[in-house]
């Protein structure tokens, strides 16, 4: 297992929600404004917890926010 | 840089001051022949003291500077600072533990080989302090390299 192969959608999702900004999704899930640049560039993978609240922020299920790329790990495997 | 960064900035900065002083100390010591038990223990007293002063001032400063830099950059007379730590910021810092407790392992088995090679206990009592001063430089050169980095 190298490197995560979870991606997610906050970038559009900020911009489908009245163009949240950085910060204020930052202030409304309780993390600093670094930790949502650092997620959304793909860096870091947030814990359960954390990836409830920013899906409830946006009011979509988990899945529309973050996916696992499971293929991309299947073509490392061959 | 966020506020977490540049306390950690402010660390280094500090830690390797002591460090420098430490060193400086130890150099004369042994050029002016006073490397002696009562002095090094005196000079362990002082770089440990110094290490917990220079840390609070530091933060407080840290604290101070970035409220006034906000409320320049934002024109608001009560600036709000991130200064709390997220999740991120909780495992950088664990992160940043471990290089710290590896160094300090490896600098604590450098010092006891002193012993092998006829060494009086006053060099690793030296080498003990050297080497955690050097475990938390490289733990916070380690924590930066991964704040600029993103995780």
């Amino acid at each position: 297992m190298s490197k995560p192969h979870i991606s997610n959608n906050i970038r559009k999702l900020r911009f489908l929600n009245e163009e949240l900004t950085q910060q204020q999704l930052a202030e409304k899930v309780g993390v600093t404004r670094q930790t949502i640049i650092a997620m959304e560039q793909g860096k870091y993978s947030p814990s359960l917890e954390l990836s409830f609240r920013i899906a409830l922020v946006f009011g979509v299920p988990l899945e529309e926010v973050f996916s696992y790329e499971a293929e991309a790990e299947k073509t490392n495997e061959a | 840089m966020s506020f977490q960064q540049k306390n950690i900035a402010v660390s280094l900065v500090n830690f390797t001051l002591i460090l420098g002083f430490f060193l400086f100390s130890v150099i004369q010591m042994t050029q002016s022949d006073s490397f002696t038990s009562a002095n090094i223990f005196r000079l362990w007293g002082i770089t440990i003291g110094l290490a917990i002063v220079v840390t609070i001032i530091g933060t407080i400063l840290t604290h101070i500077v970035s409220a006034i830099i906000e409320a320049i950059r934002t024109g608001n007379d009560d600036p709000k600072i991130e200064d709390f730590e997220d999740e991120r910021d909780q495992l950088i810092d664990l992160k940043g533990t471990r290089v710290t407790y590896t160094v300090s392992s490896i600098g604590v088995f450098l010092s006891m080989l002193t012993f092998v090679f006829d060494q009086p206990p006053l060099v690793m009592f030296t080498l003990l302090i050297f080497f955690g001063l050097v475990a938390q430089i490289v733990s916070d050169i380690s924590r930066l390299v991964i704040y600029r980095r993103g995780f």
